[in-house]
């Protein structure tokens, strides 16, 4: 485990962020001024108990959600400042999802899921040979046109990383991406994640309450109660 | 965006199946109510087409049957420059005809001086004999008539037979095939037995048919016609008091009103028939185009009436088509959300709810312009001289667009639902 501030410099810096969600008539405060750093080009674990505000802090830096306080900035720019528009487009260009339930569309082939964040755009030949390389590569190549029900759990997490590879993302972020999976299957989750940030360059960070993926060098945050635990 | 859009629609089949079939039954019911109307215009279109000549009726009768007007214009008609043949007519109602009520469809007595008939060039119904013979000035005074092959199929008759109308018993010579329903309702007989079956006094007829010589402009003789009758008062031919209780026949209860009806006119004085205005022709002379005019104001009504029936089924299947959507978009939150997360904007999402609304409006469009255009040749080969409904090609492309928009509306709000919806709230709620 590295600190951030000297292995690799910061692309993401959170100050003093709130969040906080109303669940029917309870208010459940998830964030409470959170204030850290999470260095470039490095696997990040945010690491804490169910409920201590993980997913909320990684739904943040994705710009799936607002903060009610508080500043988000990613490589350099103002999270926190960005419009509708702007934050749509943060999405679509600079970060890949993967979520723990794997989140594919049903309808869709292995190869079709991955280019769904080009659907709008419209599919090109090259893009597809890129889905197809990428499925490949995390050893799905005789699985391009099945759909998610003919795909083991494995199979399907590995589908949705390389939907959140396509579009070389700076920032992806993994919420829980092996907590469906037995730990053979995990760990292959993990050594893909690996490979594709050296191929890449791409940070990732990765919520989890499994500590046992985290690796010599590897950046993990700790988070208690909705604020960053210092051990 | 529409292949992606088309596969969803394909993954929920029955959801899909059933949006469908509410939009295709709305826009077959629309293509079904409005080709009653279209079936009208083109029945008129078709009927008057095939009528060269000119009709000269009393202003606003709206068929010849209503219409009276002195049988001694005859010759000052026939005078008119350019003019070929004048065909006095007599109309009547046929009520009985083989002891059962003629009502649906309608029979007319069509009384045709039979020695003018002669001299047409053409006569729709003598073109379109398709057994025995049409009849000629021979066959004037007799009891010989000509009639339509749906009249014939109904009380299955044929030539030589003979068919007993309003007590007479009337000897078939021919029959005729117009394939128009509003022709082939007449029973065609000598003037004389029209007039005295339809208690049509001996002075009066009901129309002139008026066959222009070659070449001649129907305006100009019907300007002729106008110039000649203008001026004549309406009360010259109108039936006497003596000849109107003749015309109620045997109806006693109007007999017994004669002696007060006579006692009132002998203290007061016969009242004076309304005039015309000077200049003012009191005929109409009806050309095919006027004839058409005036169905189509009829049918105007109608659309009218047909266009209120329509909103009630469309807007039933634009609920159902909402419904629908918004039961879908419940469904899928969580598939937006992912969307979402994936890059989509909200516009990625309104516009693949648009796609998918607008091919199940254009799904449904087709389906229902097809099953309409079905519905009416079935009904038209099931009630081939009750009814006669059209679909024409403008109709079926007007309901094809019209369920395309109403299906992309239909899908709007649900869409937009959709997309203002944050993409974490999607994702926590599915």
């Amino acid at each position: 485990m590295a600190d951030a501030s000297t292995a690799n410099p910061p692309c993401i810096n959170v100050s003093n962020v709130v969040k906080t969600y109303r669940r029917g008539v309870d208010e459940v405060r998830a964030l409470r001024g959170l204030t850290c750093q999470i260095p470039q080009g490095r696997l990040s674990f945010i690491v804490g108990p169910s409920g201590s505000g993980k997913s909320s802090l990684l739904y943040l830096l994705g710009g799936l959600d607002r903060p009610d306080s508080g500043d988000i900035s990613v490589f350099g720019r103002p999270l926190t400042e960005f419009t509708h528009r702007e934050r749509d487009e943060f999405r679509r260009r600079e970060v890949g999802f993967i979520f723990q339930n794997f989140n594919l569309l049903g309808n869709l082939s292995a190869v079709d899921n991955v280019l769904v964040p080009f659907l709008p755009q419209g599919i090109s030949a090259d893009l597809r040979r890129q889905a197809v390389e990428l499925l490949t590569q995390v050893g799905l190549a005789k699985r391009l046109d099945h759909r998610p029900n003919q795909l083991s759990g494995g199979e399907q997490q590995r589908v949705a990383i390389a939907r959140a590879l396509l579009k070389r993302p700076l920032l992806v972020l993994g919420d829980e991406p092996t907590g469906e999976l037995d730990s053979t299957s995990g760990a292959e989750i993990y050594r893909h994640l690996r490979q594709l940030r050296d191929q890449h360059g791409s940070t990732i960070v990765v919520v989890t309450h499994d500590r046992s993926h985290i690796e010599p060098g590897d950046f993990v945050l700790t988070i208690r109660d909705g604020t960053l635990k210092t051990d | 965006m529409f292949p992606f859009a088309f596969r969803n629609l394909l993954s929920r089949p029955l959801r899909s199946a059933l949006a469908l079939c509410g939009l295709t039954v709305a826009i077959a019911g629309m293509v079904g109510l409005f080709s009653v109307a279209e079936g009208i215009q083109d029945t008129v279109q078709s009927t008057f087409g095939k009528m060269p000549g000119l009709v000269i009726i009393q202003p606003g009768a709206p068929i010849p049957l209503f219409s009276r007007l002195p049988a001694d214009w005859d010759a000052e008609l026939r005078s008119v420059e350019g003019v070929h043949v004048v065909h006095p007519e007599v109309w009547a109602r046929a009520h009985l005809v083989e002891g059962k009520a003629a009502i649906s469809p309608p029979r007319f007595l069509f009384g045709s001086d039979l020695e003018r008939a002669d001299q047409l060039l053409f006569s729709i119904y003598r073109e379109k004999i398709v057994a025995g013979r049409y009849l000629t000035a021979e066959d004037r005074t007799t009891l010989h008539c000509v009639i339509s092959k749906g009249i014939a199929e109904e009380h299955q008759c044929t030539v030589g037979d003979t068919l007993k109308v309003d007590g007479k018993l009337l000897e078939i010579v021919g029959i005729y095939d117009t394939k128009s329903l509003f022709l082939d309702v007449a029973i065609i007989i000598d003037i004389a037995l029209a007039r005295e079956m339809g208690k049509v006094g001996t002075d009066t007829v009901c129309n002139f048919y008026v066959e222009p010589q070659a070449a001649v402009r129907y305006a100009d003789i019907a300007d002729r016609i106008n110039a000649l009758l203008a001026n004549r008062g309406p009360g010259a031919w109108q039936p006497t008091l003596d000849q109107a209780l003749d015309l109620a026949g045997d109806n006693p209860a109007l007999k017994s009103l004669a002696p007060l009806a006579k006692a009132a006119l002998a203290a007061g004085g016969e009242s004076k028939p309304p005039q015309t205005s000077p200049g003012e022709a009191p005929i109409e002379v009806r050309s095919p185009e006027d004839w058409s005019d005036q169905v189509q104001q009829f049918t105007a009504d109608l659309d009218l009436f047909l266009a209120i029936m329509t909103t009630i089924g469309i807007t039933i299947a634009f609920v159902g088509i909402v419904n629908t959507m918004l039961m879908s978009v419940s469904e899928r939150i969580i598939e937006f959300g992912i969307l979402k997360a994936n890059g989509w904007s909200s516009g990625n999402v309104l516009t693949l709810i648009g796609c998918e609304s607008a091919l199940l409006g254009l799904g449904g469009g087709v389906l229902g312009a097809f099953v309409g255009w079905v519905a009416t040749h079935a009904v038209n080969a099931r009630f081939p001289t009750r009814i006669h409904l059209y679909a024409s090609p403008k109709l079926l492309v007007a309901s094809l667009l019209f369920s395309c928009v109403l299906g992309m509306l239909a899908g709007l709000y649900p869409a937009l639902r959709a997309a203002r919806m944050a993409p974490m709230e999607a994702i926590r709620r599915g």
